[in-house]
């Protein structure tokens, strides 16, 4: 893992020698041009800069010779020090050493600077304006100057984005051409198509790794949080941080921050018990928050674990009653799982107090919608007394999905195998009409059912959810998907295969559907639509 | 949460300083390497409190300053510069910095100045 201080030393030499470079370039336009205040100041902006720095991180050589290359700079800019060719090579010379010192960083052989241009240096500072400076006279150890480039470049996340569509676009073209050549027949297609197939393969996969970055980065943020907030709280709690190695895409650990803070700053708050609490529950007076990530083949899971006080239901359901959000009739047979999606309801908080440090009118949906837009997971399990368990499964990548392919009256769909659950063939004789939808038992539960021709296509007036009437043939595949703890099952006409595709986002005037998370070409060229399944089960959830 | 811009032509400086604020709790939310962004960015994201280094491309420092606090009087600025620009510094605080914080500065330095002038009254 890339320790933070490794990462500091990465960004400061490759600063340095950018600067070191700027520093070349303009003293070379200073020969020429000895008046020219701009580009004095720029030099003497660099070497501030490099002195700053590398005090700040204890290369003391490097700040060293910077601050005395500043002070001469200072001192032309002020005319007290005239830039007389002496004085140039010096200077010249000081700033290869800079270099020097730079390059050298890493190599425990490289000697001390040389004691006679720092002696020039010095006597260049010191004699101020005294013209008869004797500068002695300094074997020039640059006799063959090697060129090099610093290993590390910056690059805007914009350009990552703006590769990885065009990677995108690529995959499209390349399954269509696959499926071309398979149509063709032709085996000198094949054989040219399947190394594409390969080599698109190995760019979207090097693409996507240049985007990766360690999740450390974002959990070794959190012990000081952690302290802050249970300082304030008067709580006493021990962070267990675990995963940080894994690799995620950079743009979903953006996006994911707030929420992670939002959740971890409500544990602390919320969740776990002041010392006195604990030990009258018999529980240890510390507290534990545990914040881990996996990898699950294409996905990173997040944990984040508390063993406090956990949520408690009655209060939610009281609530949940409160905001009419269920009948008081229906809330008494609600199962947990099911009452705690109501977490996940726009505005719904359960704090009575604002603290300096949760409860501002935000709400878990604002977490809930970011992790959905980025297609991943959110799920919560709470036991009393026991503790709460946050769990985020994220999609390493956003641009790239694997989805389940199907069909619902002659068009294809895509259903993102991250909500989707399992798939079951069912008789139709397994499907029960109650009220007004279907129900069926799937393994030992009950799952409400619905076909998804009916809930896409039917009038508003002629849609009956309930009614296998509507339903054709005998055995009915069924798609099993996940969403906010509820399961639903989504009746297809036809099941084809599991595949990476590349979801682009539906453009004007249709993006205003939100049942659709977007589109996709599939190798056939025709068009898949990819099926959003948090707006597909809040639709249904709605029309009941 | 409290909301800061870091205004710093080195990305080295920029991330010690970022990463001291958001592990103490702070909301960085804006990072300006030069003059011109440094206005746009007061502007756009209305902190509630700048950290400014003086010393920018084309020795922009000072004007930033002022064109910060002709547009938004009562904005919290601290300057952050290195020594031997005492001069800069201090004319900086004449023009309405209200603290400053000298490089190479350690971490508890930089939290203490950043809450005392988040707590002050301007």
């Amino acid at each position: 893992m890339k320790s933070r201080e490794e990462e500091y030393k990465e960004i400061f030499i490759a600063e340095a020698l950018e600067y070191y470079d700027a520093l070349n370039r303009h003293i070379s336009v200073l020969e020429k041009q000895p008046q020219d205040d701009h580009t004095l100041a720029e030099i003497f902006r660099l070497l501030h800069n490099l002195k700053a720095n590398a005090k700040a991180i204890g290369y003391l050589q490097i700040s060293d010779v910077s601050h005395k290359l500043e002070t001469a700079f200072s001192l032309i800019r002020n005319k007290e020090l005239s830039f007389s060719d002496e004085v140039v090579t010096v200077l010249f010379d000081g700033i290869d050493m800079l270099g020097d010192l730079i390059h050298n960083i890493d190599n425990t052989t490289a000697g001390d600077p040389d004691p006679v241009l720092l002696r020039n240096l010095d006597i260049i500072v010191d004699s101020l304006a005294d013209n008869t400076i004797e500068l002695a006279k300094v074997q020039r150890y640059h006799t063959s100057k090697n060129l090099s480039l610093s290993d590390l470049i910056y690059i805007q996340i914009k350009k990552l984005d703006n590769l990885m569509n065009l990677v995108g676009e690529l995959i499209i073209d390349r399954d269509r051409i696959l499926s071309i050549s398979r149509e063709l027949d032709n085996d000198e297609l094949k054989n040219v198509s399947s190394h594409l197939y390969r080599i698109t393969d190995d760019l979207q996969y090097s693409v996507m790794d240049a985007r990766l970055v360690s999740i450390g980065t974002l959990f070794n943020k959190f012990p000081r949080i952690v302290r802050d907030i249970a300082v304030a709280e008067g709580k006493v709690i021990n962070l267990e941080l675990a995963g940080q190695d894994i690799q995620i895409d950079r743009n979903i650990l953006q996006i994911i921050t707030d929420s992670l803070l939002h959740l971890v700053r409500n544990a602390i708050t919320h969740g776990i018990e002041r010392p006195e609490e604990r030990e009258k529950k018999g529980k240890p007076a510390t507290g534990n928050l545990s914040l881990a990530a996996r990898s699950d083949r294409e996905n990173v899971l997040i944990t984040l674990t508390d063993d406090g006080k956990g949520i408690d239901l009655k209060q939610v359901k009281r609530a949940a009653i409160e905001r009419q959000l269920i009948s008081a009739e229906a809330a008494k047979g609600l199962r947990d799982m099911d009452a705690l999606s109501f977490l996940f309801e726009p505005g719904f908080s359960m704090a009575k107090e604002v603290t300096e440090f949760s409860g501002r009118g935000v709400g878990l949906d604002v977490v809930k919608n970011a992790i959905d837009s980025i297609g991943g997971r959110l799920q919560v399990h709470s036991e009393k007394n026991k503790g709460t368990t946050f769990s985020m499964r994220l999609p390493t990548s956003i641009a790239v999905k694997g989805a389940l392919l199907f069909e619902v009256a002659g068009i294809f769909f895509g259903i993102p195998l991250i909500h989707t659950d399992h798939v079951i063939a069912m008789d139709i004789d397994e499907l029960h009409e109650v009220g007004n939808v279907l129900v069926a038992d799937i393994k030992g539960e009950t799952v409400t059912v619905v076909y998804l021709h009916e809930l896409l296509n039917a009038p508003e007036a002629d849609m009956r959810l309930g009614d296998k009437s509507r339903l054709k043939g005998i055995v009915q595949n069924i798609i099993v998907v996940t969403y906010n703890n509820r399961k639903l099952g989504l009746i297809v006409d036809k099941l084809y295969r599991q595949q990476d595709i590349v979801v682009k986002p539906l453009s004007k005037p249709l993006d205003s559907i939100d049942l659709y998370g977007g589109v996709t070409l599939l190798g056939t060229g025709k068009v898949c639509l990819v099926l959003d399944v948090p707006a597909i089960t809040r639709n249904f959830i709605n029309r009941r | 949460m409290k909301r800061i811009l870091i205004v710093d032509d080195s990305f080295y400086m920029r991330t010690m300083l970022k990463n001291m604020l958001t592990d103490a709790g702070y909301d960085v939310v804006g990072e300006a390497p030069n003059g011109q962004t440094a206005l746009e960015l007061a502007k756009s994201t209305n902190p509630d409190l700048i950290t400014l280094d003086v010393i920018l491309p084309d020795n922009t420092g000072l004007d930033v300053l002022k064109g910060i606090k002709a547009e938004q009087p009562d904005m919290k600025v601290i300057i952050v510069s290195a020594v031997g620009q005492e001069v800069i510094m201090n004319e900086a605080m004449e023009y309405g910095a209200l603290s400053y914080i000298v490089k190479p500065f350690s971490e508890e330095k930089v939290l203490e100045v950043v809450s005392k002038t988040l707590a002050s009254d301007g």
